[in-house]
């Protein structure tokens, strides 16, 4: 799409700012009721979504120009989302595409931040987003005996994704949910140095010809693997694979997993047995990319119609993403199966989660600004009443971990795959 | 006419390099807003020559002292969601974004007030004085509005107005600070005694603060407010969840909170519901009324519309239920209190035609919440067709209020009949018996317009224009009601026009502005210039 | 002739200067000092107030309106000029309109509480009142002096029940107030429902807010319209006793928090003898068996379903009484009848007016504070009145809950014999030196009587400031009662 195609809802956002908090609904605890980071961190009302949908439209009428107070609030941005839930209870218009294309529009205009330029570069040769070798991507996996999938076919096909792959203090997780499904007896393999990055950031930092040539390099290599499942322990690949290829048109023919919808068919069917005591009282983060962004995506042509003399409808009618049918229950039934383990809820989850504060380009482009995202997450963990916080999503962790060596409030942070290990 | 140098580096002083901009692309952000298509023909307002963030009263009051200094016209705002907040009269003027200023300062709970800064919304006052048993009364707005711009800054109605009032009738204090710069701390705050009364010693300057309408922004800044709360009968533990039948992002009140009850009546003519409201408000039963538009839930308007027509081919007339019926919230104390107030009003709901609807849980739930907190409002006001537009509104008896209800009617259907206006078979109309009938009716005639549509854009201006028209048929009705649009509308100044015929009001308003803005700093564009132009 | 333009406007009949009036007028029961008027001039409608304003104006006279009878105690009926024209409202005595079913009444400001109440009894409707107000009293006085009532869940907000009004002001210009104004005349305005109700103001300001409390320094009503209650088919009344105050505001908070009483206020025990005692003798006798404290608080019987509406109410407030410390509720107390009491709240005072029943003469210190703040207010003033030996059982307290419980009305009634200089200079003292302590404490004078203007606006600069701005637009003479207040 382009800019353009927005200008109807950018004329039909009414500066009701509900995108700077949850939904008034989901408000439980005053002290946890905003939304957006961006608008809760940056004192100007561009950094909100509305504010984006502002200086778009400002930009289309030719009444200014990109500059770097533009910049700053485009990309000032982790892409969770949490707008894009809060407007749509209100609104029918897109907040999340729009800013996508604005992105888009940025890049192909070469409005580029130089920090995202240097990942970028390494992205087109080493094929990662970690400004590493693409020999060591394979690193992680080391010693652990499982098929090839270069050279072997497997019913099930398990990436560790960028993050995973190059980030060895979290190798216990990404080795641990491979291990869990090699005990399992699960035909599953791996790509090992020949994993190649899904795309996804780079897509949300506003660089379209990249995913495009990751999903058709991936179509490929699963077809020639005989795959029919694809298991993420990361929740960006998760929702690039299930979300984002589908929506560029390059729908996988495989069926898209998280590693948690995996272990959870698992755990049900009685394949995995949790049967240790794993006493700690825990609260679950939602990722962003495994909530409200995961949610499949909607293919829609057609034309806006009047009804009831000026009401606007949609001929076919559109069905709007609004965040709802991301994965939420599953990893929370999987921690209610852990024996001894509680589950305390925070007060902003579901597709109402505060953001981690890791998407976006802002770890890579502002990591102060992520970190104080992280932070305010941690807070609200601690304050009900968490000795730890589960998640499902590399990128979470880290930036949780980086979060408390800086100084945020401490806890225990854990991938769910870390708990599912204890109780087995 | 941009800042010069001096003039930003004197701002930006007072709050600090990250608090001021003058970018044009973030100035941008800041004159867009719903309502301007139909009153400035675009989507923008003026830009501001720059947007100032102060953080406290001491910084707002440094900021409009350099005002004073190199004439900036200034004007504050909280949220920004009201269709002149935003509006600046020229140029050279600045806004003050008040998002910094966001503390509950207290709230007393055995005397019944609480104490806040710009930022706080009322959903969010509301939210922590149930806590203790207490909230606060909504406007129409909904949940983000402002707590100080909807009690002293705007119009400021809303459907709990049945049993907490609302046009500025809760403001026990105010800490404002004057275009001049010095603060004024009204009453009992300015003794030091606290904040519980904004009036005297002698008058009370409540009197220049607001009248019906607010300044709107027009005449400094309220730093602070001192609002009445009211009793909260049910239990702070609020649940809202995913609603059976429901889609899951529908988020919701599954149940009417214990110690309320929700009715829907449906009375047999316009009349009769009248009656009955003055009833309703003489027996001080209800907590929250509204007029019952029943349009069903529906995700986004492609859903509500498949609803409303499954309700249509169901024999649901929807819209008849709207121009005739009820919503209400009733709630005490006990149990007994409970059913006394329901044996009233079932009584007086029979004994004048009315009878009251079958409603599932999750529907009375859903009337709850937009009876108490406005949910459901925003996107009423802005989803369906992109925009709305409140006029005529007036206050007094039922018997007037009746007829204005049937002048707006007048007014409104033909534009409905022809599909330039939504069609909802009635004028949508708030109608509320104010703190229980005991100071008459408020009521406001809306409109739903697409900006965006030239011809349903033209409709809405013929209606604002005949509505505000001082020779036209809503003249005896009272001086518009100033929620937006006043000395920068449709028609030109409205105090202008309606002073003469309202013993000349805008003499004495003038006079008070000129009093509290001697330098004339202040927008006027929500308020009165110091000469019409 | 020196009142010659008066007598233009209101003929001689009403224009009245012998020595006699002029010294009944100079002074009252307060502590004021006398000064005599240049006449007292009655005019019998708007049209001729307007004209006096405005002659006033011309030849630079200062006036001072008065609307109720004697006996006046507050010095507000004292001119602070001489050569002040007193403006006597009491020949406009018309009660204009009683509309029932919107519970509205509009008075001219020299009809009283006792006129009032006759005709809305016939119309099934009483007036909100203040607690025994003199028979003299003028209602539109009482109502445009934020005088409180005695039923606050009925006071939402301070000017209650004050509607709307026409206002003269200082310049002699008109302005009918809220939507009382407009192209219509007052009666026009009926034929379309227009009844005077509303008490929002005009457009961006609240004419009514400026001239309330203002003792006639910014303008002067000819008429208004005020709140009324539906009369009661019966009403269930019940005194709260108890030695401890603070035990009744155990009571008291929760009740005023759901808003479910009627009569809801404090008294000592000094001040409800007096207010149901003859004379003083009985009340000395009555007080001996009186508890230190007591709630008055009612449940009226009317409306829908008034048998069911008190008793809920009653029921609810016996088990909120139980809560708070075991009160007992009664309906009788040391030979008093609640009935005997509802009837005496529902009428103005009979003569004597109950503050003169003890000693003959009253001094009175009120302001607002919040309830829980009573009682060391209350101490303050004993532990002045001990050190200047006044007799702190001479002295009557009234506690009245208004703008429903959010603060409340604080009262001391200073009993003391006028004949008796000792005693006198006691009250006399203690007025200003309680005044001065008590505002240091925390207390508001929100309406700040004779002498207190000064100790009071000392404490509020800004008010003062903004005050005197605002007089400037409305009576930039300042004709209107100078001197009083902060003009």
């Amino acid at each position: 799409m382009e800019l353009k195609d927005f200008e109807h809802d950018m004329q039909r956002c009414s500066r009701c700012s509900y995108c700077k908090w949850i939904p008034y609904e989901n408000q439980q605890n005053m002290d946890f009721i905003k939304g957006c980071p961006s608008a809760a961190r940056y004192n100007f009302h561009a950094y909100a979504a509305s504010g984006k949908w502002n200086m778009s439209y400002s930009f289309l009428q030719g009444r200014i120009d990109y500059s770097d107070a533009f910049q700053d609030a485009v990309y000032r941005c982790q892409m969770c989302g949490s707008c894009d839930v809060s407007c749509k209870v209100v609104q029918d218009i897109e907040p999340l595409e729009h800013m996508q294309t604005l992105r888009m529009k940025f890049v192909e205009d070469g409005q580029i931040l130089p920090e995202h330029m240097l990942f970028i570069d390494n992205l087109k040769k080493e094929d990662n987003m970690m400004l590493a070798k693409k020999a060591d991507r394979g690193k992680w996996a080391e010693g652990i005996r499982v098929k090839n999938l270069n050279k072997e076919k497997a019913k099930v096909a398990y990436r560790a994704g960028c993050r995973y792959a190059y980030d060895d203090e979290l190798w216990p997780i990404v080795r641990g949910g491979l291990q869990i499904l090699l005990d399992a007896g699960v035909d599953v393999g791996i790509w090992g140095d020949d994993e190649v990055c899904c795309g996804g950031r780079s897509y949300q930092w506003g660089y379209a010809g990249e995913i495009t040539k990751y999903a058709e390099h991936t179509m490929e290599a699963l077809k020639a693997a005989g795959v029919e499942i694809l298991v993420n322990p990361c929740s960006d690949c998760y929702q690039a694979y299930k979300v984002l290829y589908d929506k560029i048109g390059k729908k996988l023919d495989v069926e898209v997993l998280h590693i948690t919808e995996y272990l959870h068919r698992l755990i049900k069917d009685g394949t995995i047995q949790l049967t240790k005591e794993v006493p700690m009282t825990v609260t679950y983060h939602d990722p962003c990319h495994l909530g409200r962004l995961a949610e499949p995506w909607v293919h829609w042509k057609g034309k806006e119609v009047k009804v009831m003399g000026q009401m606007i409808c949609h001929e076919p009618p559109k069905k709007y993403r609004r965040g709802a049918n991301g994965v939420y229950d599953i990893p929370r039934e999987i921690l209610k199966s852990i024996p001894g383990l509680k589950l305390v809820e925070m007060y902003r989850i579901r597709e109402s989660a505060w953001c981690c504060g890791a998407g976006g380009g802002v770890k890579e482009a502002y990591p102060e600004f992520a970190t104080w995202t992280a932070a305010e997450r941690l807070k609200e963990a601690r304050s009900v009443g968490a000795r730890a916080m589960a998640t499902a999503c590399g990128w979470c962790k880290r930036n949780f971990m980086d979060a408390m060596e800086e100084g945020a409030d401490r806890i225990e942070i854990y991938d769910i795959i870390e708990l599912i290990q204890k109780a087995m | 006419m941009a800042l010069t140098d001096i003039e930003y580096m004197a701002l930006e002083d007072c709050v600090g390099p990250e608090n001021i901009t003058r970018e044009p692309a973030i100035l941008d952000t800041y004159n867009q807003c719903w309502g301007h298509k139909a009153v400035f023909d675009q989507k923008f307002s003026t830009r501001p020559a720059a947007v100032v963030l102060p953080g406290s009263a001491e910084e707002c009051q440094a900021v409009i002292k350099m005002c004073n200094r190199y004439h900036i016209r200034f004007k504050p705002f909280s949220s920004g969601f009201e269709i002149i907040s935003l509006a600046l009269e020229n140029e050279k003027s600045i806004l003050l974004d008040l998002k910094r200023m966001d503390r509950i300062i207290e709230i007393d709970v055995k005397n019944m007030h609480a104490v806040v800064e710009p930022y706080v919304n009322i959903y969010r006052l509301q939210r922590e004085a149930i806590n203790y048993g207490l909230t606060v009364g909504s406007i129409g707005a909904g949940p983000s509005a402002g707590v100080i711009a909807g009690s002293c800054c705007h119009f400021g109605a809303g459907t709990t107005m049945v049993s907490t009032g609302g046009l500025g009738r809760n403001v026990l204090g105010v800490e404002w600070i004057l275009p001049t710069g010095e603060i004024f701390l009204t009453g009992s705050a300015e003794t030091g005694a606290g904040w519980f009364s904004a009036d005297g010693p002698g008058p009370s300057m409540r009197g220049i603060l607001r009248g019906r309408s607010g300044a709107n922004g027009g005449h400094g800044i309220i730093s602070k407010v001192s609002v009445k709360l009211y009793p909260w009968h049910g239990s702070p533990d609020l649940k809202f969840e995913a609603a059976p039948g429901l889609p899951p992002s529908a988020k919701c009140l599954t149940q009417v909170p214990e110690m309320y009850k929700t009715f829907v009546i449906l009375f047999q003519s316009q009349d009769q519901m009248f009656e009955a409201l003055s009833r309703i408000g003489r027996a001080e039963l209800a907590s929250a009324l509204m007029g019952a538009l029943m349009f069903p839930y529906g995700e986004g308007n492609d859903e509500q519309w498949l609803a409303i027509q499954e309700m249509r081919e169901a024999g649901m007339n929807f819209t008849e239920v709207a121009s005739k019926g009820v919503a209400l919230v009733i709630g005490a104390e006990t149990k007994r209190g409970l059913e006394y107030r329901e044996k009233c009003l079932l009584k007086i709901a029979e004994e004048m035609g009315g009878h009251p609807l079958p409603l599932p849980p999750s529907e009375q739930a859903r009337f709850f919440s937009a009876a108490t907190w406005h949910f459901g409002f925003v996107t009423a006001a802005f989803r369906r067709t992109g925009d709305f537009f409140v006029s005529p509104t007036g206050d007094g008896s039922p018997d007037m209020m009746l007829n204005l209800r049937k002048e707006a009617e007048r007014l409104l259907q033909p534009y409905m009949d022809k599909g330039l206006l939504q069609q909802l078979g009635t004028a949508e109309m708030f109608l509320i018996p104010s703190e229980h009938s005991s100071v008459g009716f408020h009521e406001e005639n809306v409109s739903f317009y697409d900006p965006w549509d030239d011809d349903s854009l033209q409709a809405l201006r013929e209606v604002a224009q005949a509505s505000e028209d001082p020779n036209g048929d809503f003249r005896r009705f009272g001086v518009p009601h100033l929620g937006g649009g006043l000395q920068v509308e449709f028609k030109s100044h409205v105090h202008q026009n309606w002073g003469p015929i309202y013993d000349h009001y805008d003499v004495w308003l003038r006079k008070i502005r000129d009093m509290l803005d001697p330098n004339d700093v202040g927008d006027w564009s929500g308020y009165i210039p110091a000469i019409f132009p | 002739m020196l009142n010659e333009g008066l007598i233009k406007i209101v003929g001689g009949n009403n224009v009245l200067d012998s020595p006699d009036i002029l010294n009944d007028y100079s002074g009252d029961m307060s502590f004021a000092a006398p000064t005599r008027p240049r006449c007292l001039v009655r005019p019998g409608s708007a049209k001729e107030v307007q004209e006096i304003v405005k002659w006033a104006n011309e030849e630079n006279v200062p006036l001072l309106p008065i609307s109720s009878g004697p006996p006046h105690f507050r010095g507000d009926t004292v001119p602070r000029i001489g050569g002040t024209v007193l403006m006597d409202l009491t020949r406009m005595k018309k009660i204009i309109r009683v509309d029932q079913p919107n519970r509205v009444a509009m008075v001219e400001p020299g009809v009283s509480f006792d006129e009032l109440q006759t005709e809305l009894a016939k119309e099934g409707l009483s007036a909100y009142m203040p607690l025994c107000p003199r028979k003299s009293k003028s209602v539109l006085t009482s109502i445009l002096e934020r005088e409180p009532i005695t039923m606050p869940a009925h006071h939402w907000d301070c000017t209650d029940p004050f509607l709307c009004g026409e206002i003269i002001f200082g310049t002699g210009d008109v302005l009918r107030s809220g939507e009382a104004a407009g192209p219509d005349s007052t009666e026009e305005k009926w034929k379309i429902g227009n009844y005077q109700i509303t008490p929002f103001g005009l457009s961006q300001f609240d004419e009514n807010k400026l001239v309330s409390g203002a003792q006639g320094t910014i303008g002067i009503l000819t008429w208004a319209t005020m709140k009324c209650r539906m009369a009661s088919s019966f009403s269930k009344t019940f005194l709260v006793p108890s030695e401890n105050i603070g035990q009744l505001f155990d009571l008291t908070y929760p009740l005023l928090r759901s808003r479910q009483c009627d009569h809801c206020f404090i008294l000592n025990d000094l001040n409800l003898a007096s207010l149901l005692a003859k004379d003083a003798d009985e009340i000395r006798s009555l007080r001996e068996s009186l508890p230190a404290w007591v709630l008055v608080v009612s449940f009226e019987g009317n409306g829908e379903l008034p048998e069911d509406k008190v008793a809920w109410q009653e029921s609810d407030f016996r088990e909120m009484a139980l809560r708070a410390g075991q009160l007992r509720p009664v309906t009788s107390l040391s030979g008093l009848n609640t009935e005997e009491l509802s009837a005496v709240l529902s009428k103005p005072s009979d003569e004597p007016y109950w503050k003169l029943r003890y000693k003959g003469g009253c001094g009175e210190i009120f302001f607002l504070t919040t309830l829980d703040k009573t009682s060391d207010f209350i101490q303050a003033l004993s532990g002045l009145a001990s050190a200047r030996r006044y007799p702190s059982t001479d002295m009557g307290v009234y506690i009245q809950p208004v703008v429903q419980g959010t603060s409340c009305h604080c009262e001391f009634d200073l009993f003391y014999d006028p004949a008796n200089p000792s005693e006198t200079g006691k009250v006399k003292g203690l007025l200003s030196e309680g005044v001065a302590h008590l505002a240091d404490m925390g207390a508001f004078f929100s309406r700040p009587y004779g002498t207190w203007a000064k100790t009071v606006y000392g404490r509020a600069a800004v008010s003062s400031a903004m005050q005197k701005q605002v007089k400037q637009i409305f009576d930039p003479n300042n004709v209107l009662n100078p001197g009083q207040l902060c003009f």
